[in-house]
């Protein structure tokens, strides 16, 4: 964190499309010098016209967006997106299809020389010998480069990439998110990619921004993010989570596997609480009042669900395990995956 | 979430005035049908009309019904079989007659109608080579196989379309539920592909009522004819307008029925794959059958009408005023073409604004497609007679002089007839074309710091000119064939091919007929070729 210097930053960002629902309800966000930002939320939650007012393609209703000193967006002020020379990557990938390769990575792109770079960031991008491929050309994942490869081509102040590993198959996804992530470092680009994968929002983020009904909930880092969830939506955007409702007593909330503590909440205070999958170990215990009721294979571990004292959930497990289902279990908590928040 | 996002964000090059212009002139083309509605309930009924209901009407309405279902029943087989097998199917020369086949649309149905009923009347070389066995083309049946032969391309096409785009799971899924080759063909393909024929059927049945050339020619008194005699003969611009009224009824009724059928079924996957059909590779045998299926209606529609016609050009001295006539064809046909490729694609980018507005726009230009030209001719006539007894008084008071006849002292009410009738078919090909031009295609090129003149002209143009071209062509080869708009709302003494054509055929003159016949078919022939390959493009 040695660099935080904030590019962008975004206050209290409105738009609504119709009067009774806002996509964008006083969003704030800061984008820092030279790292990527991954926006993860539920379809439906703003992601996409968060990243397209920064683009200037959507007009606020209300906010402001800053690049620096320079005032994009307030109250009087629209500077149209020709005038901001961001960088985007389409979910689409947009390339014009009546340009190869080549010409389109040139678009953005003046001056004499502007064929010679076009050609090095095709280069850089190792499409050199696709230049004049025109797009439908090219598979997939070359398309994603190109688009890739255009938007940096201007070197831009700041890059958006609109789900880009959506069209994707899964292996070739992975390959090319490293592909993307190694370009943007090696660019030095401040990157914000929008995305509705927990799993690659956290493998490609340096700060992680959660998202939810036009709101920003959370940033920071995403191991952090992952370990102390603010909310149970915020929770649920990661991954899977039990969510427990509890009353804070003596400083901690009962749950059916025993009080955690309660996060300085104070007593009577109503909480929930916030189990991962990992945080349970499960123990064959003839005694116990937890029955498993379906055990599955999930690669490497095992998925254990368990039912008893009025509810049923899952576990996370390691394997082998001798655990089958019907067997009694007794259940613990490994306090470092439990999180207590307000309710 | 997304889509939405994307459909209703600004910046999209559409400048507020070209909107209004294009709201504008799409609400005037609209303007003689709503004419046509009001003088046709409002006015007094004239004696010709009461005699007609009397006497005629039912005459009109039984022929106009069978013209209608022979040139559909036609149009539907040819059609609907060639379209399956340009798309299903492989054999040597289907890709030129892929859009071959489109082109007996620049023939106008009266054309072929004039060669064949030379060929086939007593004393014509089919009747003599076959002793008289050759039944002579004429009447209803006669004019709905005419219509049949030259307007089964608008089936065609949407059939192609469809079939081509079809998936083949649902083939493949009946015929693993026990289904042959045939029936799963007759119970998922064909269902499959019935909006499409529908669509394209109600094209032609409305284009056979339109016709005026070829029901006078053949004999085969529809609607049409009781309409021009309202207005020529009995002059009555209200029982002009109460026959157009029933055409409209008939139109709606029509285009109706085509919505309704499709109803609440589905003909795409739900699941939204695409898992096109691999096409059947026919062995020589079939292939050569393939060969003569495609070959026929060509040659029926196309190559016979139109070689007789050259025949019978070479063997009489041309007529005069030829010269002229061409000229005012093609200067009709060339600034109508302009003004609606123009209308066409401002509407296209009204459109994109998803305003109401627009969709309203839209959609009244399109009423005029739906109505005969006759009608828009009686409408435009309405309108600007209207105009006329509105302001006389004004202009009288002001000028002391009567107001000068709006009517037919210029060819500019013809145009207006012609744009009320034939914008609407410029419209949708500039909003497919336009289509293309996806939102973020346009927000790509704005982040890159494209204006709003390098987007047009170097994003939007290169992508949409083929479409937006063909759509200009396709209403210039419509202009070039139009008989009953220009017969009711040419200036004095202003002929055009069609004008005289028709002339010389009605007086028996086939001979002299036959070069200006010819002309329009030729000079469409080109533009045709054109717009025939564009909508047979790979990747259509």
């Amino acid at each position: 964190m040695a660099d935080v210097r904030t590019v962008l930053s975004i206050r209290g960002a409105e738009r609504r499309y119709r009067a009774d629902h806002a996509a964008l309800a006083g969003a704030d966000l800061d984008l820092h010098a030279g790292r990527i930002t991954a926006l993860l939320g539920p379809s439906g939650s703003g992601k996409s016209t968060l990243l397209r007012a920064i683009a200037g393609l959507e007009r606020l209703e209300a906010g402001t967006i800053c690049l620096g000193d320079t005032v994009w967006n307030d109250a009087a002020t629209h500077v149209p997106p020709e005038a901001r020379r961001v960088g985007m990557v389409f979910q689409d990938y947009a390339l014009f299809p009546h340009m190869t390769a080549l010409a389109n990575v040139a678009f953005g792109l003046t001056g004499p020389d502007k064929q010679a770079r076009a050609l090095a960031q095709l280069e850089a991008a190792e499409l050199g010998h696709k230049a004049r491929a025109y797009p439908h050309e090219l598979s997939g994942g070359e398309q994603q480069r190109v688009a890739l490869a255009r938007a940096l081509a201007p070197q831009p102040a700041v890059v958006l990439l609109d789900e880009p590993f959506s069209g994707l198959d899964r292996r070739l996804r992975g390959e090319l998110r490293e592909r993307t992530v190694d370009t943007l470092r090696a660019a030095g680009t401040t990157a914000l990619i929008v995305t509705h994968d927990a799993e690659e929002a956290m493998a490609v983020a340096d700060e992680l921004a959660l998202m939810d009904g036009g709101r920003i909930i959370q940033t920071g880092p995403p191991d952090e993010v992952w370990m102390s969830p603010v909310s149970a939506t915020a929770a649920k955007l990661l991954g899977d989570v039990e969510i427990i409702e509890a009353s804070v007593a003596g400083g901690q909330a009962g749950t059916p596997f025993g009080p955690v503590d309660a996060n300085g909440f104070e007593d009577g205070q109503p909480v929930w609480v916030l189990i991962r999958p990992r945080a349970f170990t499960l123990s064959l215990d003839e005694a116990a009042p937890f029955t498993v009721t379906r055990r599955r294979s999930a690669g490497p571990h095992l998925m254990h669900r368990f039912a008893g004292a009025g509810g049923e959930w899952s576990a996370q497990t390691p394997a082998p395990s001798p655990i089958r289902e019907g067997d009694r279990v007794s259940v613990a908590l490994d306090p470092a995956y439990v999180r207590v928040v307000s309710r | 979430m997304r889509l939405a996002a994307a459909f209703r964000s600004p910046g999209h090059v559409v400048p507020g005035r070209a909107t209004s212009l294009a709201v504008l002139a799409a609400i005037l083309c609209a303007a003689p049908i709503l004419a046509v509605v009001w003088i046709g309930l409002s006015g007094e009924t004239g004696d010709y009309l009461r005699h007609l209901a009397d006497t005629r009407l039912p005459t009109y309405l039984v022929t106009s019904a069978v013209v209608g279902l022979i040139a559909a029943g036609g149009a539907g087989l040819i059609g609907t079989g060639l379209g399956w097998l340009m798309a299903r199917t492989e054999f040597a020369g289907r890709r030129t007659l892929g859009w071959a086949l489109i082109l007996p649309l620049a023939v106008p149905a009266y054309v072929a109608a004039y060669a064949w009923l030379d060929l086939s009347a007593a004393g014509g070389p089919l009747h003599a080579a076959t002793g008289g066995l050759f039944p002579t083309i004429r009447g209803s049946w006669g004019a709905g196989l005419m219509f049949a032969l030259v307007l089964y391309p608008y089936v065609y096409l949407l059939a192609r379309n469809t079939f081509s785009s079809q998936s083949a799971d649902a083939y493949n899924a009946a015929r693993t539920l026990g289904a042959g080759p045939l029936t799963a063909f007759w119970r998922t393909s064909l269902p499959m592909a019935r909006p499409a024929i529908a669509a394209g059927l109600a094209l032609v049945v409305m284009e056979s009522l339109a016709d005026y050339g070829t029901v006078s020619h053949l004999g085969a008194p529809t609607l049409s004819i009781g309409l021009i005699r309202a207005w020529s003969g009995a002059g009555s611009l209200v029982d002009a307008a109460r026959i157009s009224l029933v055409l409209v009824v008939i139109a709606i009724f029509v285009f109706g029925l085509e919505r309704a059928q499709r109803s609440r079924a589905r003909t795409v996957n739900a699941a939204g794959r695409h898992n096109p059909a691999p096409r059947l590779q026919l062995d020589p045998g079939r292939s050569l059958l393939a060969l003569i299926a495609c070959l026929i209606p060509l040659a029926l529609g196309m190559v016979i009408p139109l070689g007789r016609l050259a025949w019978l050009a070479l063997h009489t001295d041309t007529a005069p005023g030829l010269a002229a006539a061409s000229l005012h064809s093609l200067t009709l046909a060339t600034i109508t073409a302009l003004l609606a490729a123009g209308l066409g694609l401002a509407t296209a980018y009204a459109l994109r604004s998803r305003t109401a507005i627009a969709t309203l726009a839209a959609r009244a230009a399109g009423l005029g497609y739906a109505v005969p030209g006759a009608v828009a001719a009686v409408g435009v006539i309405a309108l600007l007679s209207g105009t006329q007894a509105l302001l006389d008084p004004a202009w009288r008071a002001l000028t002391g002089d009567v107001f000068p006849i709006l009517l037919t002292a210029t060819g500019g009410a013809l145009v207006f007839a012609y744009l009320s009738r034939f914008a609407a078919a410029a419209i949708s090909p500039a909003e497919t074309a336009l289509a293309q031009v996806t939102p973020s295609l346009d927000g790509a090129a704005r982040t890159l710091g494209a204006g709003r003149r390098r987007r047009v002209w170097h994003i939007h143009w290169p992508l949409i000119a083929a479409g937006v071209t063909s759509a200009g062509l396709l209403v210039f080869v419509e202009v070039l064939k139009e008989l009953p708009a220009t017969m009711i709302l040419r200036p004095f003494n202003y002929d055009t091919l069609a004008i005289i054509a028709h002339n010389f055929a009605s007086d028996e003159r086939l001979g002299e007929a036959a070069l200006p016949s010819l002309l329009i078919p030729l000079v469409a022939l080109l533009p045709m070729i054109f717009v025939a390959r564009y909508l047979s493009r790979p990747d259509r």
